[in-house]
Parts: structure tokens; C-alpha cells; sequence
């Protein structure tokens, strides 16, 4: 159905040239989305096995530091409630930065870290350098959820991106090209029908002028005929004459006309 | 002279409390225990030891935290016993062995209070050990000032609090300070008191209280280095009691990485070894393998010190158990009761850390706990 | 969007005790006027506490990474699943009673679809 579009056009030679110029832009577009699609598709296929496998990853190491957070309640106690209370301001943050790929601003987290001293002293009798090192253990898996975050925010961007071009690229090719195309056809042969009608006329006129002219001809040859067999009669001859330029005179004018 | 007299007054608990000792797991059943799969294996496998069924009415995917828990409520049972049988000084001797737990409880309050938290929710937290009839009274002040004389007035620790501690210091110094500072007064008075039992009481907690002393200056000087703890305000936090108290105190207050810690308890032998890195510890016993492959790849820079820091946490543990197993071999004082708390506590531990491993599936870190027979 | 990510630069955490515990250890916790960027869940935590905390959470402006335990994440599933939105973004972390299960995943499993798919 949409294959029988064609815009509402008046079929002159102007539109035609217009309408090729708008395909040929139409399909340059379509190429070079489909080239950026690719280019998205590539890297986003990348991010995809890296998200896959950050993921795995994030299992093991955080596995690890609730290990690490095992050792700290072996040698300290619970200290959870005080680590609770005692949080007052993120030393552990995160800056976003953009990254572009095939004109598409992908964000991507950066750790930000500043020493704090929130827990410096949390396990000062007994057990402080377990805490510190779980710390440190999970402030290393904090990096890498961070990592796996700009990972994970790429790909729901470039997911949503990658959607969006396949639509204008499917939008493109299948509607607004065949579209064109369709429009050309109607207007070439619009035009066609046109000259053809035009020829036709064309004949018709020159058939009519053709007979036209016999038929004066074959006036003039009997006025000849006629003013052969009365020679004596030279005034009307002359008459007779003036008579046949008129004529001829008309004849003229409708050729103008044409 | 007292021996004569000891177990008119406490001969019955000494038994009880000697009776309890032998009930603490041994290796051959710590072996057993690492070798189960899952955690449900684990509870089987305890459920043929004195713990018995204790976790039987647990729903089925169990926690260490809930194992942990459950332990330590057995223990509590018990203690609670034998204060409850307890007469003049044991009474008191076994008093001052919860003042520890108070003091944390205590500390948990006050952080809890001061950021205006629901108490209930806090005292279901506390260490059943350290619960005083007083301490929903706590929750009720409202300001520093309020909560200081609370606990001065309705608090077994009013000692500690009023030599050591002011009503602004509460509000200025950290959280962790105080704790220490409480702890320092704690060991001190402790000391003090089981002096004045005198006898063979004497002689064995001085030589535990002298160690957890010295053990809590080295920790204190070795995590507050890189921390905004002044020298001056560690040397504060050490308790006076302790085989490295004074000379020893001195330069770990001076000290400035885990060398001169080291230089400092040259002079106590038993502390040379802690420091000696290539032994593999004291009583040649597990102390802790180096941290395996892949945590070592994922650690990576990780400082060395830390490293040692924890291997030393380690040894402390195992002399620990050292000394208090020694109590044992001592009739006729009171110590077996604070080794016996000690020891069961420190099972507690294994326990947890066995069922964290079980649970976590860190095979190889399950031997790294510490057996006591 | 340029300018929207940019003044985000907290992470938020939903999740049990010992995982807050551990983050807030690497010192990811802020509490501005009692405000507070962690959530912790035990048993006793309501499904609507969870779901008002995630509400708050995904709404606040100054949130770059929302890390949610999966186990808690499970509760409130159907919210869970519902969000799409890039900022903040949401992981699903595992906890230390609960090891991780990718197939729950919901980023996970439009990734195994797309990977299916194609």
C-alpha cells in the first residue's frame, strides 16, 4: 500500500528535477545512516560482551569484599551500626565525562576520590587494619561497579540510539525512497502522456494544414486554368489576383497562429 | 592460705566452669566442620557436638550472622549462670568481666543518641553480655550534657566516665577515642581490683590484662598511623598496665611506622615474635597464608602494611588463646572463668568465620581460624 | 542531556547490612541534612519503604549510580524492571547471602535478548 504513495505533486519538469535532486539526497542519507548504524552496532556489541562480562566480574569482587568484611567482624565485632552513624559526607564520588562515538554523547563515570577520614579511627583497639583493608577492598569493587555503570549507561544509551536509527534508516528505505520513486514514475509519465498527446496534436495540425494547403493549391491551379482560357479578360485577371493574395494572406495568418 | 578456703565459696562453679571448658570443640571436630558443604551440613555436624541442636529451630537458609547469634546466646546462658551463683568476689570479678561489653553497649548508645536514633532498634543491637537494668534510661537524653550524667548516675561505668571523661570531651572527640579512653580506664581498674584478690587470681590476670593491654597500645599505635590521632592524644589511649608500660609505651607513642613498633616491643620477648615476619607465629600454629591469586591480582598496590597489620591481629589471637589455655592449668582462681569467656569467645569466632567460608565458598581461607585445643 | 549528568556525582545503595556496611567503608555515604543516599533493608523492611526509597532515589538529581542488592532488587521487581531511564544509572549488585544470578539481571537479560535476537 505505502508502495503506492506518491506525493501530491503537480507533474511539471521543474517538479521532476526537484523530486530526483530530493531521492538522490534521500538516498545519501540513507547511506550514511546505515553507515553510522553499523558504527553503533560495532561498539555496541563491544559494550555488550563488556557488560557481560563486568558483570561476571562484579560477582567475584564483591564476593571478595564481603569476604574482607567477614575478616573485619572476626577480629572487631559488628561494626556496622558506627560505620552507619558515622557516615557524613561522600569521600567516594563519581564525575561524569562524555565520550563521542559516531555523534552520540556517551557519559562515562570517573572515580573521584578524596581521603577522607570518616573511618580513620573505627577498630583503633582491636582489628583496624582488617578495616582498613576492607576499605580498600571495597573501594576497589566500588571502582570497578563504577566502571560497569558508565558500561551499563553506554549501553542503555546506545541501545536507544541504535533504535532510533534503524527506524529512520527502515523509515528511509522502505517509505520515503519508494515514495520518491513512485513520484518520479507518476511524473515521467505524466509528462510522457503529455508528449504524446502534444505529437498527436502536432499531426493532427500538420495533417489539417496539409490539406489546407491542397486544397489551395488546387484553388490557384483552376483560377490559372480558368485565367489561362480567358486571356482578353487581363483586368479581371488582375482582380482575380488581388483576390488569390488575400487568400493566401489568411492562409498566412493561421500559420502565425501555430 | 586461700586455696584452703576457695571452694567453699566457689569450688561449685570452678567445676561448672571447668566442666564447660571441655565442651569447647577440639581440632578433630574442627576438621569435620571444614569439610562440609553447605551450611546445613555444618549445623549437622555441630548438632553432635555440646552446642547440640541449637539451631533447629532456625528456618532453613541460616545465616552466619543467625549461627553467630545463636552461639553466642548459649555462651550469655551460660555466663549468666554463673553470675547468678556467683558470691563475693567472684560476683564482682565476674561484674567487671561485662564492664568490656558495656562499654561498647555504652559507646552504641551514645552514637545512637546522638544522632537521634530509635532506641529500640538500639538496644536489640547491644551485646546481650554488657545489658544493664539501666539502659533504656540512656536513651531517653536527649543532649550530651543529659546523656554524660545518665550515665554517670545510672551506669556501673561512672568510674571510668568521671576519671577519664568530661562533658565536652563527649561532645568533641570521636567516637573511637572515647572508646579507648574507657577501655584504658576499664584495663587499669581491673587490674587494680585483682590485686586486691591477691593469690594465684592475681598472678594469672595480670599476665592476660598485661597482654590485652600492650595488645590494644600496639593496634592503637599501628591503625592511627595516617589518621588525624595526635602523638600526644595516643599516648593517652595506652593503659598504664602492660609489660611495655613505661619504656615500651613511650616510644610506641613516638613511633612512626611499623618499624619502630617493632623496636619497641624488642624488649618484651614474648612480643618479639609477633614482629618477626618470616616465622610462621607463634606455637607454629596457621597463621594466615599470603592472600591467594586472585586476590591478590585484584587487590593489587595494596599496602604491605596492611599485610602485616593482619598477621599480627592474628598472633595477638593466638596468644590470646596461648595464655588463657595456661589459666587452666591452675586451680583455685578466678581466671578460669575470664579464659573460659575468652576461649568460647574466640570459638565463637571460628565458628563464624568456618560458616563464612562454607558460605562464601573461600576454601581456601577455611583453615585460617584459630583452634583451641 | 549534556548538562544533566553533570552535577551527578553520588552513588545511592539499597541493600542489607553488610553491604551498606562495606560501601559506606569505601566511603561512598552522604547524609546532607539528614538526608541520606543508603537504604538498609533486613527482614523487617517493608516493600514500600524499598519502592519509596527507589522512587526517591531515581529522582534525585545529584544521583549518578543507583546499586541496589539483587535480592532486594527482586522485591520490588516489576518497578525494577520498569525503570529505563539512563540517569541515574542502576545496578543490581549481589549481596553477601545471596550470590549472583545473571539470569535475574534485567539489564542482563535485554543484553542475553539482544544477543539471542540478532
Amino acid at each position: 500500500m505505502s508502495g503506492q504513495q506518491r506525493e501530491n505533486i503537480f507533474p511539471t519538469r521543474m517538479a521532476l528535477t526537484n523530486t530526483k535532486l530530493r531521492l538522490k539526497g534521500a538516498q545519501t542519507g540513507h547511506s550514511l545512516l546505515a553507515k553510522k548504524r553499523d558504527a553503533l552496532t560495532t561498539r555496541f556489541r563491544a559494550i555488550l560482551r563488556k557488560v557481560d562480562e563486568a558483570k561476571r566480574k562484579m560477582g567475584r569482587v564483591m564476593q571478595l569484599a564481603s569476604f574482607s568484611l567477614a575478616e573485619v567482624t572476626y577480629a572487631t565485632g559488628d561494626i556496622s551500626y558506627l560505620v552507619q552513624e558515622q557516615a557524613k559526607s561522600a569521600s567516594f564520588k563519581v564525575k561524569a565525562k562524555q565520550e563521542n562515538v559516531s555523534g552520540v554523547v556517551l557519559p562515562a563515570f570517573e572515580v573521584d576520590r578524596v581521603a577522607g577520614s570518616d573511618f580513620n579511627l573505627t577498630g583503633l583497639g582491636r582489628g583496624g587494619q582488617q578495616v582498613l583493608r576492607s576499605k580498600e577492598v571495597y573501594a576497589k569493587a566500588v571502582e570497578t561497579l563504577v566502571e560497569l555503570a558508565s558500561l551499563q549507561t553506554a549501553f542503555m544509551i546506545l541501545d536507544e540510539v541504535i533504535r532510533a536509527t534503524n527506524r529512520r534508516v527502515n523509515a528511509i528505505e522502505h517509505v520515503v525512497i519508494p515514495r520518491l520513486e513512485n513520484t518520479i514514475k507518476y511524473i515521467m509519465s505524466e509528462l510522457d502522456e503529455m508528449d504524446r498527446e502534444e505529437f498527436f496534436r502536432l499531426k493532427k495540425v500538420q495533417g489539417k494544414k496539409k490539406r489546407d494547403a491542397e486544397a489551395a493549391d488546387k484553388l490557384l491551379k483552376a483560377k490559372a486554368d480558368a485565367a489561362a482560357a480567358v486571356p482578353e479578360e487581363l483586368e479581371d485577371i488582375n482582380f482575380e489576383g488581388g483576390g488569390g493574395g488575400g487568400d493566401l494572406l489568411s492562409s498566412k495568418d493561421e500559420d502565425v497562429i501555430f | 592460705m586461700e586455696a584452703l578456703f576457695f571452694n567453699v565459696d566457689s569450688g561449685f562453679l570452678e567445676g561448672i566452669v571447668r566442666g564447660y571448658k571441655a565442651g569447647l570443640l577440639t581440632q578433630n571436630q574442627y576438621n569435620n566442620l571444614t569439610q562440609c558443604e553447605t551450611i546445613e551440613d555444618f549445623r549437622t555436624q555441630l548438632s553432635a557436638t555440646d552446642y547440640g541442636n541449637f539451631l533447629s529451630n532456625e528456618p532453613p537458609p541460616i545465616s552466619t550472622s543467625t549461627i553467630a547469634d545463636k552461639a553466642t546466646q548459649i555462651l550469655v546462658d551460660q555466663f549468666n549462670y554463673l553470675r547468678s551463683n556467683a558470691v563475693e568476689p567472684l560476683a564482682t570479678f565476674l561484674d567487671y568481666i561485662t564492664y568490656a561489653y558495656m562499654i561498647d553497649n555504652v559507646i552504641l548508645l551514645i552514637t545512637g543518641t546522638l544522632h537521634e536514633r530509635d532506641t529500640h532498634e538500639l538496644i536489640e543491637r547491644c551485646h546481650p553480655l554488657g545489658v544493664f537494668d539501666s539502659m533504656p534510661a540512656l536513651c531517653v537524653a536527649s543532649n550530651v550534657e543529659e546523656l554524660y550524667h545518665t550515665v554517670l548516675v545510672e551506669t556501673p561505668l561512672a568510674n571510668f566516665f568521671r576519671d577519664s571523661l568530661s562533658a565536652a570531651e563527649l561532645d568533641d572527640l570521636n567516637i573511637e577515642i572515647i572508646r579507648n579512653t574507657l577501655y584504658k580506664a576499664y584495663f587499669e581498674d581491673f587490674h587494680a581490683f585483682c590485686q586486691s584478690i591477691g593469690g594465684p587470681t592475681f598472678d594469672l590476670m595480670s599476665r592476660i590484662l598485661a597482654f590485652e593491654a600492650d595488645r590494644r597500645s600496639i593496634n592503637i599505635t599501628i591503625n592511627s598511623f595516617g589518621t588525624e590521632l595526635s602523638k600526644e592524644q595516643r599516648a593517652r589511649l595506652f593503659p598504664t598496665i602492660g609489660k611495655l608500660y613505661p619504656e615500651g609505651n613511650n616510644l610506641l607513642a613516638r613511633a612512626d611506622d611499623v618499624e619502630q613498633v617493632k623496636a619497641a616491643c624488642e624488649g618484651v620477648a614474648d612480643y618479639r615474635v609477633f614482629f618477626d615476619s618470616s616465622s610462621s607465629g607463634p606455637g607454629g600454629g596457621s597463621s594466615r597464608a599470603p592472600p591467594n591469586g586472585s586476590t591478590a591480582h585484584l587487590l593489587g598496590d595494596l599496602d604491605d602494611a596492611i599485610g602485616v597489620g593482619a598477621e599480627l591481629e592474628d598472633r595477638f589471637f593466638l596468644h590470646e588463646v596461648h595464655l588463657n589455655k595456661q589459666v587452666f592449668l591452675q586451680q583455685f582462681q578466678y581466671a578460669v572463668f575470664y579464659s573460659y569467656l575468652k576461649l568460647k569467645e574466640q570459638e565463637i569466632r571460628s565458628l563464624t568465620w568456618i560458616a563464612e567460608c562454607i558460605a562464601q565458598d573461600a576454601r581456601d581461607r577455611i583453615h585460617d581460624f584459630i583452634p583451641i585445643f | 542531556m549534556a548538562t544533566s549528568f553533570k552535577d551527578r556525582n553520588l552513588l545511592a545503595v539499597i541493600g542489607d547490612e553488610d553491604t551498606i556496611t562495606g560501601l559506606l567503608l569505601a566511603g561512598i555515604g552522604n547524609v546532607d541534612k539528614g538526608k541520606k543516599n543508603f537504604l538498609v533493608v533486613d527482614s523487617k523492611t517493608q516493600v514500600s519503604t524499598i519502592e519509596a526509597a527507589f522512587q526517591e532515589f531515581t529522582e534525585r538529581k545529584d544521583i549518578a549510580i543507583l546499586l541496589i542488592n539483587q535480592h532486594v532488587a527482586e522485591k520490588i521487581r516489576p518497578t525494577v524492571d520498569k525503570y529505563q531511564q539512563a540517569f541515574p544509572a542502576l545496578l543490581e549488585i549481589p549481596s553477601k547471602d545471596h550470590p549472583y544470578d545473571p539470569s535475574k539481571d534485567s539489564v542482563l537479560k535485554r543484553v542475553q535478548k539482544l544477543f539471542g535476537d540478532r
